[in-house]
């Protein structure tokens, strides 16, 4: 039984990989920007989390109340300083790496300064109790984040599909061009796509900070991890993101039981590297044009 | 007063020259034109500099006297002028039914939008029976009438429709452009940009000529199709290509 305690404990962990993925390929396919800052956003929340537990005692599950709304006008605000400048460059995709890269080492630094260098672990009591079910041991942290990530990911899912504002979103997402000539704001909307994939970095962070140590540079283990989740979906595809995260965080769970530790974040550079190998456009994404 | 008025209508992309200088025109309510004109005259730019894709640098477009070359694409269409792109432009995973909804995205009220998009499907029966498909895996004359019935949702006063025979064979884009000629019996008027001339002046009431950027010809489409001028833009600029190759031998 213990391929099924692995498999059960591989998936918890998919919900939220899940949620990292979703806004980084939202942000991609809306936009076209590769955010290789994405992960300091998550850190940013998790820091955010940390001070609101410490400080004032706020449970990190309801402090998701709190670093959603935050975390997602910083991405408004972080997107109408940076990316209305380099809209027209030819060269957009690339300059994108190049723009998040700078943002990444700022805020890195930024945070390294004012949160100094020390490993944080937020420590709720549910952090390092478990559920026992018959032989099948569930750690209740890890339960409840996959639960509140199930439960964005449908909010997530209803607004794209039953709002206006996800109707504009899926539009411009699917041909731009063609969403400006319909009447989308397409200004607007990608102001609140980026704003979107921020809060949902934000929500990971929060779910984050009470599973995983973090410090400042730590968001350095997470840009592979998030780059192999969507590449094997699709970048830009939300589907793909979530059949990636599910898929990817079982298999990296069986290769830590197999071949320890060490090897888990092999997992994720392997699959990468296999991907780009065998189906550079993932699995539900679109072959790139010429 | 009339619907729309370019005055001195200078646009291009990016820090790049001038692709249109100067353009005048003025486009009456429910009457047709098509512009015509050599590659690279400027005519898919003069569409995206109205439209509000592209900003003019210099020279009013006036819609109802009122300048819009500053507006949004949104803003524009929301006063009644709608754009269709040569590369149809529409959304390739949504099905059919949706595509066309998408046209009437300004529009809030759902019963508006039902029954402008029975109207819709009255107008392009086989759309009817691919309602439910995903558009991307219609064919081409499908896909243009997709965009065409889009188009309509909005209810614009002005459609502007750029190559509407991209990549059509012949019959489907003449089907194609009797739809278009239809336009302006519903009160709407067409700036229609076409490659092949003989069919796009059939097709419009009024020819305008485009040549590197300006404005050379104007008149009923009728005459435009035998002016001799016409003739002479199109061969008169293999003749001087011609002769200026021989110079350029002699030097």
């Amino acid at each position: 039984m213990q391929w099924l305690q692995i498999l059960v404990l591989g998936l918890m962990l998919g919900g939220v990989y899940a949620v990292m993925a979703s806004g980084l390929t939202l942000i991609f396919g809306v936009m076209r920007i590769v955010n290789l800052a994405h992960a300091t956003f998550i850190l940013l929340a998790a820091y955010l989390t940390f001070f609101l537990f410490d400080l004032l005692g706020v449970d990190p599950i309801l402090s998701i109340a709190i670093t959603i709304p935050v975390l997602f006008l910083v991405g408004v605000g972080v997107y109408l300083v940076l990316f209305p400048r380099i809209e027209n460059s030819p060269r957009f995709v690339e300059s994108t790496v190049l723009l998040t890269f700078g943002l990444a080492l700022l805020l890195e630094g930024t945070m390294g300064r004012t949160f100094t260098g020390t490993y944080r672990l937020v420590r709720p009591s549910y952090g390092v109790e478990s559920f026992l079910i018959g032989d099948l041991y569930i750690p209740k942290g890890q339960l409840y984040a996959l639960i509140v990530s199930a439960v964005l990911l449908l909010l997530l899912a209803a607004l794209l599909y039953g709002t206006r504002i996800g109707g504009s979103i899926r539009a411009t997402m699917q041909n731009r061009t063609a969403a400006q000539i319909v009447g989308v704001n397409v200004r607007r909307t990608m102001a609140l796509s980026f704003g979107i994939g921020i809060a949902l970095a934000g929500a990971s962070g929060t779910l984050l900070s009470f599973l995983f140590p973090f410090f400042p540079a730590s968001h350095w283990e997470w840009v592979p991890v998030m780059l192999a989740l969507v590449v094997l979906g699709g970048l830009g595809s939300l589907k793909g993101a979530l059949v990636g995260a599910l898929g990817l965080s079982v298999v990296a769970a069986f290769v830590m039981s197999e071949f320890g530790p060490t090897w888990q974040p092999m997992t994720f550079f392997l699959a990468l590297f296999l991907i780009l190998l065998v189906r550079p456009q993932g699995l539900y994404g679109k072959p790139l044009e010429a | 007063m009339p619907l729309l008025e370019l005055e001195g209508v200078t646009a291009g992309y990016g820090s790049a020259p001038n692709i249109i200088n100067g353009v005048d025109m003025v486009v009456e309510p429910a009457h047709s034109y098509c512009i015509i004109g050599p590659n690279g005259a400027g005519k898919s730019t003069l569409l995206r500099a109205i439209c509000g894709i592209l900003h003019p640098r210099a020279g009013r477009v006036l819609l109802d006297g009122e300048d819009i070359g500053r507006l949004r694409p949104d803003q524009i269409l929301a006063r009644g002028l709608c754009f269709v792109p040569s590369d149809r432009a529409l959304f390739p995973a949504m099905t059919v039914r949706e595509n066309l909804e998408m046209g009437a995205f300004l529009e809030r009220d759902r019963r508006v939008i039902a029954e402008r998009l029975e109207r819709a499907l009255e107008l392009f029966p086989i759309l009817r029976e691919r309602a439910s498909q995903r558009a991307g895996t219609l064919s081409g004359g499908q896909q243009q009438q997709v965009v065409l019935g889009r188009a309509l949702m909005m209810q614009p006063r002005i459609i502007m429709i750029d190559e509407p025979s991209l990549g059509l064979a012949p019959q489907i884009a003449e089907q194609i452009f009797r739809t278009i000629a239809g336009f302006t019996d519903m009160g709407i008027a067409v700036l229609l940009v076409e490659q092949n001339v003989r069919r796009g002046l059939n097709a419009a009431m009024s020819g305008v000529v485009l040549d590197l950027g300006r404005k050379v010809l104007e008149g009923p489409a009728a005459e435009i199709l035998t002016d001799p001028r016409l003739r002479e833009l199109y061969l008169g600029r293999q003749a001087e290509a011609a002769a200026g190759s021989a110079d350029d031998g002699r030097a």
